[in-house]
């Protein structure tokens, strides 16, 4: 449970720090900051999803 | 002892309080057959008896459910009315406020299900506020089904096409036959008890007839999803089928493959979308930092120096300007001045005591030489000198006054 909450607050800031890229007053310190930002967390989602190895079970009494 | 008597009025509200907060008056089915019923008009509550053999009671139906009833009320019809007694403290009498009423002779499935569900919904079992939030990137399913069912491998289908992340967990159920509402229950129960891991859950089957999706309307499995911590979504039968545990259900699905479809998100689309927002970032960074450089480009050191360059040039200009406007000014002064030069001389000239001499006068001083300016001071025997135009003479003088 905790690590899906951590996919979806991960995206979130990842969507929400790719948005503060998109403003136009944004200091050149606080992009590169916010792009290394970025970049951490799409890495993040992104290992998430690539060590996707998906089981299916079933269960039997 | 006598007791004091009370009002009328106080009586039926005392009754009405008694009536009104006991238990099973509150929430009771009654079946009979109606009478005294007269069609109410557009919009109008529908007023009637309930009665048997020996007894009748007086019923009440709101316009709006009337209006939503899906047969005809007529007089003697055999029905079953779920709904609280009511008392009408004005005449004392009481009634049934009906909030369902359905026809007899439907079946028992019919009537349990009305009954259970009138039952559920009075305790709030389906509000809404109940209703757990479907996750957004669950990391296991679990779905509770026949393991043998068409159900369980369109499940299987539609989110393997779908997620290549979320594990999924066959719980294998009857899904119908006496036993099959409590394995369903113990496993809604087993899973919140022991797979805690489980993110949402897929209850259901595929399609079949009101006895086959039976357990679907059953008291315990309605309890069992209530109770669950992990979210729930219904997958009963087809489009048409509504149970109790769609009711209950967080989410209720249409089919069990739409069940599988709102259980978990696109991964594959997830990826696509992941990817655009590093290219975005990418892009949008590179923007700021065209932006800066450009800003940069005009603050170089050579463009200062152009500029500078240039803003010299302009002030030599202005000077130049400037000393041309003064030497020309000055020249002016020097012509006006040379001019009125000329003007005194001409002045001057004109006023030479030689020019005079020269037109016939003469100067007269005395032995001193100052210029005599009154003869009459003169004295006799003095000498004075006279100078005309050319030469002079010494001169004494032999008589001075003032008349000649």
């Amino acid at each position: 449970m905790s690590e899906q909450k951590d996919f979806e607050t991960v995206l979130k800031k990842l969507e929400e720090t790719s948005q503060k890229l998109k403003s136009e007053e944004i200091s050149l310190a606080d992009a590169i900051k916010s792009y290394e930002e970025g970049i951490k967390y799409y890495n993040e989602c992104n290992d998430i999803l690539e060590k996707a190895s998906q089981k299916i079970e079933t269960l039997t009494k | 002892m006598a007791v004091k008597p009370i009002k009328v009025s106080q009586l039926n509200n005392y009754i009405k309080r008694i009536l009104q907060t006991d238990p099973i008056l509150g929430n009771i089915s009654v079946t009979g057959e109606i009478s005294n019923f007269r069609k109410p008009g557009r919009n109008a509550h529908a007023y009637f008896s309930l009665k048997d053999q020996t007894s009748s009671v007086r019923c009440f139906l709101s316009g709006d459910k009337y209006a939503c009833l899906d047969f005809e009320l007529e007089e003697g019809m055999e029905v079953i009315v779920h709904g609280f007694i009511y008392l009408h403290i004005p005449n004392g009498q009481y009634s049934i406020n009906i909030s369902v009423i359905e026809a007899a002779g439907q079946g028992d499935l019919a009537a349990a299900f009305a009954q259970l569900k009138a039952k559920l919904a009075a305790e709030g079992l389906f509000d809404q506020k109940y209703k757990k939030a479907i996750p957004g990137f669950p990391h296991k399913v679990a779905v509770v089904t026949s393991a043998s069912g068409a159900a369980v491998r369109d499940i299987q289908k539609i989110i393997r096409q779908k997620n290549d992340y979320v594990d999924i967990l066959i719980y294998p159920v009857l899904v119908q036959g006496v036993n099959a509402a409590g394995e369903i229950s113990a496993a809604i129960d087993d899973l919140n008890e022991n797979h805690k891991d489980v993110d949402v859950m897929i209850v259901g089957r595929g399609g079949g007839s009101a006895e086959d999706l039976w357990a679907f309307n059953e008291e315990i499995v309605a309890r069992s999803i209530f109770r669950s911590q992990i979210p729930v979504i219904s997958a009963v039968g087809h489009e048409t089928d509504f149970t109790i545990a769609d009711f209950v259900a967080d989410l209720r699905a249409e089919t069990p493959t739409a069940a599988a479809d709102k259980a978990v998100p696109d991964t594959f689309l997830m990826r696509e979308y992941l990817a655009e927002l590093q290219i975005e970032m990418k892009r949008n960074l590179r923007m700021v930092m065209e932006d800066r450089r450009k800003a940069l480009a005009l603050c170089d050191p050579h463009s200062f120096g152009r500029d500078i360059q240039s803003r010299i040039a302009m002030e030599q200009m202005r000077a130049e300007t400037l000393r041309a406007e003064m030497e020309k000014q000055v020249a002016g002064k020097v012509s006006e001045c040379r001019h009125r030069l000329a003007l005194l001389k001409e002045t001057l000239d004109g006023a030479d005591p030689k020019r005079i001499l020269q037109k016939g006068y003469s100067v007269v001083t005395d032995e001193t030489g100052h210029i005599v300016k009154d003869a009459s001071l003169l004295k006799c025997d003095q000498m004075i000198k006279i100078e005309a135009a050319a030469g002079f003479a010494e001169a004494r003088v032999t008589k001075a006054g003032k008349e000649r």
